[in-house]
């Protein structure tokens, strides 16, 4: 690859238009092989490539740092109905040409709408890579949002939420877990909205959105894969480069979530044939330096069939069916959930009694070194799992940038790899205390 | 037929990640199930997964996560697979702990006590997932006494029969004789994984598991509907099905692309039809499954049950017309540039790329179905593939599953044209 410097020199090179002029900002090494490389076009674009030629394949990611976190109460769901809209016509592109064209390609095509972010990605052959960067220039300035198209995709929205919420269990437990666990803070509403917020959207609404929040100064790009960079920029910057700024949305920071003081629970009815429980700790956002110790917590206790819990409530026990944990990605403080999934007869009050007594275990001794060890190899595995694609590398890198600012996964391994026993133990301490959390219990009856 | 006999190992090299996939294949399935024994294969292979003799089962766990491996069982009709996956510096150890598994399987009662109680509650868990618990009914009631129609996981009756002796001698007679194949992905050379495999995995005397005669399937006549009735439901789960195609069939891709064309795309008339032009589900789509005989084809949506039944109506004109009418020209070109184009993502990793050809060993795919899959797509005329619709999709005779409260479907229902029967069952069934 042709050195940054000499390759903007070449870039730039004749062009006079400030929006259209890259600057290189740094590469950073990605993994034993590959390296990563940022720049930025003159409007605020940022783009991160990472070339690697082991499947003739490219991925192309586009993240916009807009998610729920930055809508308001009554107009809830306005980013997700936004991540639908953004496969309808635009100036230059008829109704469905857009999908025609990625599908013709071969390219799989999706997008992902969360609390802090949303993101557009195509995973493609290696050739289709004009195609990819032509379309999506034109959709983050060009769209056309018309009522017959709000209209149909509030539809698909209404339904989409039936299926993942109001019909899903777990779906809906944990929209009643965010709402009681939160009370100033936007992730208290669920990404894809209230009902009634839903039906009540108006095509004012999304162009007011689409105009505040896509545009080219809010979005990173990231191409992954088996591609030419110069070519692959200099495309960029003919497609993009015409595109101005917008006014940077409000980047004020959200309301501060008032420290949780004692326990709160909310009891909630499904038709299923076993008891669930969902708990949620407050957790330190997912760039706090503690973390990694907390992740390492999570492995020790939840991850997978060798950890305490599972050992406890599944096998040994037999209590449970299932159990695991996560600890949310978010931007701002979000939560260290936990899912049980209990056995027929099993009594709730049972499984949370041997997960409170684990829990302070952890807190008191820490973990042994074996388990530590084992933590971070599994942590690793994952890790590396997530990377085989260039899609999966796309998505790390994507959500890195926008999520942390700075930074590879790679970083976080390492992070993982220097946490000590005594981390995990402060951190069990600290964050995972029965004051801290909210509990969601599920029954068939009301108990 | 038994012979001493070297296992047949199969290698997909890749150094770009530290990482290494070892696949231990049997071709061995829930097929070999006795009637009223259902399960018996999938609790069988999860027993040795449990570890071998002279290791406790958690000390066995507690080495593979130490390891940074992860194991798993997978059982399917024909059959079952062994996965494991590793940080490549700890691969030796790792097989060392797996060909342990298989030579050597503990298969202590307490294990199994414990194991068939968690088979149980995985079939209740079952309930909470409309999908699944749609899927599941349209096998039962497609393949209705046909070996197809059985699930893998067996049933609360079928489970309670299942003894250990039971498990013992399914080991002993399908996979601890058996020619089993092995794959290895990753970041291993082809020398490296036969010299691991010889040590491992050395010359046994082992049967080859020939095929399995499965007699032919049938549908019943006239179209079917069945209502799994579950509370609460604001929206369906609709599965319209009828059979589909054997692997062996000529006309295999010509229906591949003919399905593609139909529901196999986002901008297919189904998807088209039902959620971009009415917004009537999240999703719609069709799919085609073959085996060594006919297995199934079948449409999906998830309407709101307020328009379920219109949903259903909607999505038979669209199958009456694509069986009637067949493809225009043009998306039959476009199915195929899709198929051809997108066939990268079915390679574009070593661990895909054995699963290819793992299937060929396994399962009898033809060789060429992969390795000149685009070839075989391209040469597909609009002829064939009217024809191939037309032969193998009977929109006559179909079994449709709804999940959903039965009273605020059930009417709409039976109003749909050429049904013949409409039953409602529980979601917690007896």
């Amino acid at each position: 690859m042709a050195s940054p410097s000499s390759l903007i020199e070449r870039l730039n090179r004749g062009v006079t238009r400030r929006n259209a002029r890259w600057s290189f900002v740094n590469a950073q090494p990605f993994g034993a092989a590959l390296e990563l490389r940022r720049f930025h076009l003159g409007n605020g674009l940022t783009v991160v490539t990472l070339v690697d030629r082991s499947a003739p394949t490219v991925s192309y990611h586009t993240w916009f740092r807009v998610g729920s976190r930055h809508e308001r109460p009554g107009k809830t769901g306005l980013a997700h109905l936004f991540e639908h809209l953004m496969f309808n016509e635009t100036k230059s592109r008829g109704r469905g040409e857009f999908d025609r064209l990625m599908e013709r390609a071969g390219a799989e095509v999706n997008a992902a709408t969360w609390t802090d972010w949303t993101y557009y990605y195509e995973n493609a052959p290696k050739n289709a890579l004009p195609l990819l960067i032509e379309l999506e220039a034109d959709r983050m300035s060009n769209l056309v949002l018309r009522e017959p198209q709000v209209r149909s995709e509030k539809e698909v929205v209404a339904n989409e939420r039936k299926l993942r919420v109001e019909d899903d269990i777990e779906g809906r437990a944990l929209e009643h877990l965010y709402a009681t666990a939160f009370r100033r803070h936007p992730y208290r509403w669920p990404t894809i909205g209230w009902m009634k917020d839903i039906r009540g959207f108006t095509v004012e609404d999304c162009r007011r959105f689409y105009r505040a929040h896509y545009a080219p100064n809010n979005a990173t790009v990231v191409v992954a894969g088996d591609f030419n960079e110069r070519q692959a920029l200099s495309l960029i910057q003919e497609r993009y480069g015409h595109l101005s700024p917008a006014r940077q949305p409000d980047t004020k920071p959200h309301s501060k979530e008032p420290a949780q003081r004692s326990e709160r629970v909310f009891c909630m009815t499904a038709p299923t044939p076993t008891d669930k429980v969902l708990i949620g700790y407050h957790a330190p956002p997912f760039a706090d330096p503690h973390t990694p110790a907390l992740s390492i917590a999570n492995e020790v206790l939840f991850g997978g069939r060798s950890s305490r819990l599972h050992r406890l409530l599944c096998l040994d026990e037999e209590l449970a069916l299932s159990v695991r944990a996560a600890i949310s990605p978010f931007v701002d403080p979000g939560l260290f959930e936990i899912w049980i999934s209990l056995r027929e007869g099993k009594r709730r009050k049972d499984a949370i009694a041997l997960l409170d007594r684990e829990v302070a275990r952890l807190a008191v001794d820490g973990p042994t070194d074996i388990e530590l060890e084992k933590a971070i190899n599994q942590i690793e595995l994952s890790f590396l799992h997530g990377m085989e694609t260039a899609g999966g590398r796309a998505e790390q890198i994507g959500f890195y940038e926008t999520v942390v600012g700075s930074g590879t996964a790679f970083d976080r391994l390492d992070a993982y790899r220097r946490v000590t026993p005594d981390q995990v133990k402060r951190g069990a301490d600290k964050y995972l205390r029965r004051s801290r959390r909210t509990r969601i219990e599920i029954s068939e009856t009301a108990a | 037929m038994t012979r001493a006999t070297k296992a047949k190992i199969l290698v997909e090299s890749s150094d770009v990640l530290p990482l290494v996939d070892v696949e231990i294949a049997f071709r061995v399935g829930s097929l070999q199930d006795p009637i009223g024994k259902e399960g018996l294969s999938q609790l069988a292979s999860q027993l040795m997964r449990r570890g071998p003799h002279g290791i406790s089962a958690d000390a066995f766990e507690d080495r593979l996560a130490n390891l940074g491996a992860r194991l798993t069982v997978d059982t399917a009709m024909r059959s079952t697979r062994i996965r494991a996956t590793a940080l490549r510096r700890n691969l030796e150890p790792l097989l060392e702990l797996v060909a342990d598994l298989i030579w050597r399987p503990a298969m202590r009662a307490r294990d199994f006590a414990k194991l068939r109680r968690r088979a149980q509650a995985a079939l209740l868990a079952r309930l909470d997932d409309d999908q699944t618990l749609g899927a599941i009914h349209l096998r039962e009631k497609l393949f209705a006494g046909h070996p197809y129609g059985r699930s893998t996981s067996g049933s609360a009756d079928s489970l309670r029969r299942i003894r250990l002796q039971d498990v013992k001698r399914f080991y002993a007679s399908y996979l601890e004789k058996d020619a089993f194949i092995i794959g290895m992905s990753g970041d291993i050379s082809v020398s490296e994984a036969k010299a691991l495999a010889r040590d491992h995995f050395p010359k046994r005397t082992r049967t080859m598991n020939g095929k399995r005669d499965v007699p032919a399937t049938h549908i019943p006549r006239g179209r079917h509907i069945v209502i799994v009735d579950k509370p609460e439901r604001t929206q369906t789960q609709l599965y319209i099905g009828t059979l589909g195609a054997r692997t062996h069939d000529r006309n295999l891709f010509p229906l591949i692309v003919s399905n593609t064309a139909f529901g196999g795309t986002f901008t297919g008339p189904l998807m088209q039809e039902v959620r971009a032009v009415r917004g009537w589900s999240y999703g719609a789509y069709s799919r085609l499954m073959h085996s060594d005989q006919r297995d199934a084809w079948y449409m999906w949506s998830a309407p709101s049950a307020e328009y379920s039944a219109d949903c259903a109506e909607l999505q038979l004109e669209l199958l009456d017309r694509w069986v009637d009418k067949g493809l225009a020209k043009a998306s039959l070109k476009f199915a195929q540039q899709y198929l051809i184009n997108s066939h990268c993502f079915d390679r574009d990793t070593p661990s895909k790329r054995l699963e290819s050809r793992l299937d060929i060993e396994l399962l009898g795919v033809p060789r060429r179905y992969v390795e000149r899959h685009d070839e075989l797509v391209a040469q597909v005329t609009r002829k064939q593939a009217n024809d191939a619709t037309r032969a193998r999709i009977s929109p006559r005779d179909l079994v449709m599953v709804v999940v959903a409260t039965a009273r605020d479907v059930e009417n709409a229902f039976e109003k749909l044209p050429g049904v013949k029967s409409v039953e409602v069952v529980p979601y917690r069934k007896p």
